[in-house]
């Protein structure tokens, strides 16, 4: 904004930005890591990674795309850290290091909203079955035993039906690439 | 089996839809793209569309200018043996420079090398200058405690660290981990700040230690089987200063 570039006060320029992109990059976060701790620790690491390196003077347009590159990376890493296990070979290891292409978003705001309706075409692309339970599990917020209810299974294979429909679905992403 | 893997998710997914921290214990690598998918549907529906807790948004606000306070006037005290205290006020760049020699001389005791992260040398924002001023020099130690190689663990209302005496520097650095926040430990033997949570190790001058630049198989670090796999921003380091035989570090007033 015109108005923050021209404030002589480093800390008010670098607050405005925060308060500006503080809630998008918390849902861009959220979006991808599906709960508020750990979207709360990687939004805390992008914007204390702001207060070292961003620099203020950049345009604005810029100054967004470089928080959604750092939320970006922070995604990336949380993953991979999240399964690093102490068996990993240094080749795995790596491996694993390849660079992150950034997708800086800079309209980002609708990020969360995008996501929503990509996982709703995701499921409509499953077998009913796995699409039902997916849904009632996940955007209806039922229990196992509420779903097993619902579909008319046993708890065991309301489970086993989850696991076999996360699965289906993540090879649908995957292939997408 | 396949039933045994799916308890392990679905108890991932209790922890995801209840709102918690999911742990990974017992899940495997080629899981993490279901594990992954689950996080993405858990969000996607979630009511509040991840709108951010204000009071999250509040805290972050005060780490971030308590950080800014204490990164952007970093300054090391220099104490040289047989020498009178001898106060030396450091540029960023000179902190650096130091920093980078504390590392090699640590890399040649411990056979390993040690390089600093070019992004640290970007600029500062506010060109050096705290974004808050309204802070306090709080005493945490006391010099006679602090001989070289010894690290004083300190908290105050604001901001938990450590001072340590890196080879004659009095420096101060948080003890909160750039990755996930777990609390570091300090290890005399290797000189650094180790994260018991996923094994990165930070230098005397704040740095991740281990990293993977600058690994190689014949000269790892301090006996670890392999590189730590993720870049990690340097800790944190308030402002320290000494006075008499105390040691002061500047702290947001909390």
């Amino acid at each position: 904004m015109a108005s923050s570039d021209r404030n002589p006060d480093p800390r008010a320029r670098f607050e405005a930005i925060y308060d500006q992109h503080v809630t998008a990059i918390h849902r861009f976060v959220y979006a991808r890591v599906g709960n508020r701790p750990d979207a709360e620790d990687l939004t805390g690491q992008v914007f204390m990674r702001a207060v070292e390196q961003l620099d203020l003077d950049r345009p604005a347009p810029q100054v967004s795309a470089w928080l959604y590159r750092v939320a970006q990376n922070a995604v990336a890493d949380y993953w991979r850290a999240f399964y690093r296990l102490p068996q990993i070979g240094v080749e795995q290891v790596a491996a694993a290091w390849e660079p992150v292409t950034p997708q800086p978003d800079p309209h980002a705001d609708a990020d969360a909203d995008r996501a929503a309706t990509a996982v709703r075409g995701l499921l409509k692309r499953l077998p009913e079955q796995y699409a039902r339970v997916l849904e009632l599990r996940f955007l209806h917020r039922l229990s196992v035993a509420e779903t097993a209810s619902q579909l008319g299974i046993s708890h065991g294979n309301a489970k086993v039906l989850q696991y076999r429909a996360l699965r289906k679905a993540a090879l649908l992403v995957e292939s997408d690439g | 089996m396949a039933d045994d893997r799916s308890e392990l998710l679905d108890q991932f997914i209790d922890a995801l839809l209840e709102g918690g921290r999911p742990a990974p214990d017992g899940m495997v690598g080629d899981e993490a793209p279901v594990a992954r998918l689950a996080a993405e549907l858990a969000a996607a529906g979630d009511p509040s569309r991840g709108a951010p807790d204000p009071a999250f948004v509040e805290q972050l606000r005060l780490r971030m200018r308590d950080a800014d306070a204490g990164i952007s006037s970093v300054e090391g005290w220099a104490l040289p043996a047989a020498a009178p205290l001898h106060r030396i006020r450091l540029t960023r760049r000179d902190l650096l420079r130091v920093g980078l020699g504390a590392a090699a001389g640590l890399a040649a005791g411990a056979g390993a090398i040690s390089i600093l992260r070019p992004s640290a040398r970007e600029p500062l924002v506010g060109n050096g200058r705290p974004l808050v001023r309204d802070g306090q020099w709080v005493a945490v130690a006391s010099l006679a405690d602090l001989p070289p190689g010894a690290a004083v663990r300190f908290s105050t209302t604001a901001f938990d660290g450590y001072v340590v005496n890196d080879a004659g520097t009095i420096r101060a650095l948080s003890s909160v981990c750039t990755h996930m926040g777990c609390t570091l430990s300090y290890r005399e033997e290797w000189q650094d700040l180790r994260c018991p949570c996923h094994g990165a190790s930070f230098n005397l001058s704040g740095y991740l230690a281990n990293g993977s630049d600058g690994w190689s198989e014949e000269s790892g670090y301090a006996g670890d089987a392999q590189a730590y796999p993720i870049e990690l921003p340097p800790l944190v380091r308030p402002e320290v200063k000494v006075s008499g035989l105390r040691v002061l570090v500047w702290t947001a007033r909390a």
